[in-house]
Formats: structure tokens, C-alpha cells, sequence
């Protein structure tokens, strides 16, 4: 049942991943075993993940996403998640989800603009 | 009034389908984005209860009229092993599995309308409903 892997980009030290498809559970737990594995692999700064395509966030997902962003942080990585829908958001909030330790951009554009920001503040000490 | 329409639960599949059902009804009954979203939530939670605990059941929805209001109706029907304390698992956090309890009291502020019957050893019943503005 792999036929819905997501697709992870690297580029630079930064890991891109765009969820484009409804995501049933199993597929979404591959896909946060996935990113960590490449986390792991990549000794990636940052992490985007964008979430425009995605129509539903219930507390399966959202719970999901929580982890991946305090594993990562575990590693050393910042997690930033982008394209959240309005409706989405508002609608997480309303289920009682309100993902407090996770960073949000607007878009990608920003959202990489974010990370270089952060790794740039955290980054140099640590090399 | 449209026909109402089911979808069978018993994979993780079938909860897409039917939150995806779940958002096609209520676009097609005049629902805007926000509402579309509240509602497909509520239902992929309800779906992925009905996997989790009871193996099988189903999600029907229709379209529901009252006093000249429009709005869309769910029913979750499983024959599973019930819920012995209704009052418990409608707490924020409350979870058997080690899931975050959300589902249930999530399910219910997403909706207006909320009835849960249950029996142990029989199943679990949930009808919700929420009505157009
Ligand atoms: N259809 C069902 N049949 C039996 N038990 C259920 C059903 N739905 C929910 N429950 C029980 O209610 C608890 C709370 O459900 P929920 O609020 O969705 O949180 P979670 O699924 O994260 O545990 C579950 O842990 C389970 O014990
Ligand atoms: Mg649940």
C-alpha cells in the first residue's frame, strides 16, 4: 500500500514537501515515517510543508502534524507549514486543535523566506 | 430534496470517501467554503470512529428541512460494542485509543445539532445535523 507516497524535495538544506492529495491515514503515516526518515538522512535545517491542496484537517492530521514539528524540533530541525486554508484553519480552531508550537506561512514563497530567516538566526553557531 | 446517499466504512479509504461525500452534498446544497470544511471535518471524524472501534458501519447524508430552513443531516450507524459512558467520551480529550478525544466534542461544535445514542454490545447511533444561514 505505498501508492501514495508524497514526494520530498531537498534543496539547499531545506526539505520541501507538497501534500497534493487526500490523504488517507495510512498514507499520512508514511509520510510523516518518511520526513523524519529524511530529516535524519539529510541532517535538513528546516522543513516546509505545504498544505494548499489540502481541503480537510480533522485531529488525525492535525495531531500528525504536531508530531512531525516536535520531532523534527527533537532533531534540530524547524518545521514551517504553509497554503493552510482559511476554512481549514478556522476550522481546526473550532475543533478544539490549535497546533500552538508549529510555525505557519502564507505560501511557500514566504515560507522559505521564513526559514532562511530562522536558520540563518540559529545556523551559525552551531557549524 | 435530493436523494440521500451512504457510504460504507471499513478502511481508511472510506473515511475519504465519505468526507468527500460529506463536502459534495453540502457544496451542492448552497454551503460556503467554511461550513463545507466544518462539516467534512465533523464527518471524517465520526467515519474514522466507526473504523477504529466499531470494524463497520456506515454515514448517510441528506438533505433535512425544518420551518423553511435548508440544511444537510448526517447519520453514523454502527453495530459495534457501544459507548458504556456518553457523557465521558464527550469530554475534550477523552480517548480509549490514545487518540487526541477530540473527535467527538470537535464533531459536535462543528455542528448545530448533535444526538448520540448508544447501547454496549448493540452499537452507536449519531445523528448531527447543521442548518444553512
Ligand atoms: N462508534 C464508536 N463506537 C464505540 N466507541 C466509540 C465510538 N466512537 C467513539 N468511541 C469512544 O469514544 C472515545 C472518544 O472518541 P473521540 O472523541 O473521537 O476521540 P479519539 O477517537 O481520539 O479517542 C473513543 O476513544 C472511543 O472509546
Ligand atoms: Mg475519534
Amino acid at each position: 500500500m505505498d501508492s501514495l507516497r508524497i514526494p520530498i524535495l531537498k534543496i539547499g538544506d531545506v526539505l520541501i514537501a507538497s501534500i497534493q492529495v487526500a490523504l488517507h491515514d495510512a498514507s499520512a503515516v508514511q509520510f510523516k515515517d518518511d520526513l523524519l526518515q529524511k530529516i535524519h538522512d539529510t541532517k535538513a535545517r528546516g522543513v516546509i510543508v505545504d498544505l494548499t491542496a489540502l481541503d480537510v484537517v480533522d485531529s488525525f492530521i492535525g495531531r500528525l502534524i504536531a508530531d512531525i514539528a516536535a520531532m523534527a524540533g527533537l532533531m534540530g530541525t524547524r518545521v514551517v507549514l504553509t497554503g493552510l486554508q482559511p476554512a481549514v484553519a478556522i476550522t481546526l480552531v473550532e475543533l478544539g486543535l490549535e497546533l500552538p508550537r508549529v510555525l505557519t506561512a502564507l505560501n511557500l514563497e514566504k515560507g522559505l523566506a521564513m526559514m532562511q530567516s530562522l536558520t540563518e538566526e540559529s545556523g551559525d553557531d552551531a557549524s | 430534496m435530493t436523494q440521500a446517499k451512504a457510504a460504507v466504512i471499513r478502511s481508511d479509504l472510506d473515511i475519504v470517501i465519505a468526507r468527500t461525500l460529506a463536502r459534495d452534498t453540502a457544496k451542492a446544497l448552497g454551503f460556503g467554503a467554511i461550513d463545507q470544511a466544518r462539516i467534512a471535518t465533523a464527518v471524517s471524524e465520526l467515519a474514522r470512529n466507526i473504523f477504529l472501534y466499531a470494524g463497520t458501519g456506515s454515514i448517510t447524508v441528506r438533505e433535512v428541512e425544518r420551518q423553511s430552513r435548508k440544511g444537510i443531516e448526517i447519520v453514523c450507524e454502527d453495530q459495534g460494542p457501544g459507548i458504556p459512558d456518553i457523557d465521558l467520551v464527550m469530554q475534550d480529550g477523552y480517548s480509549t485509543s490514545r487518540g487526541m478525544g477530540m473527535g467527538l466534542p470537535g464533531a459536535k461544535r462543528l455542528m448545530d445539532e448533535f444526538d448520540i445514542r448508544s447501547h454496549e454490545g448493540e452499537g452507536t447511533t449519531i445523528v448531527c445535523r447543521k442548518w444553512r444561514t
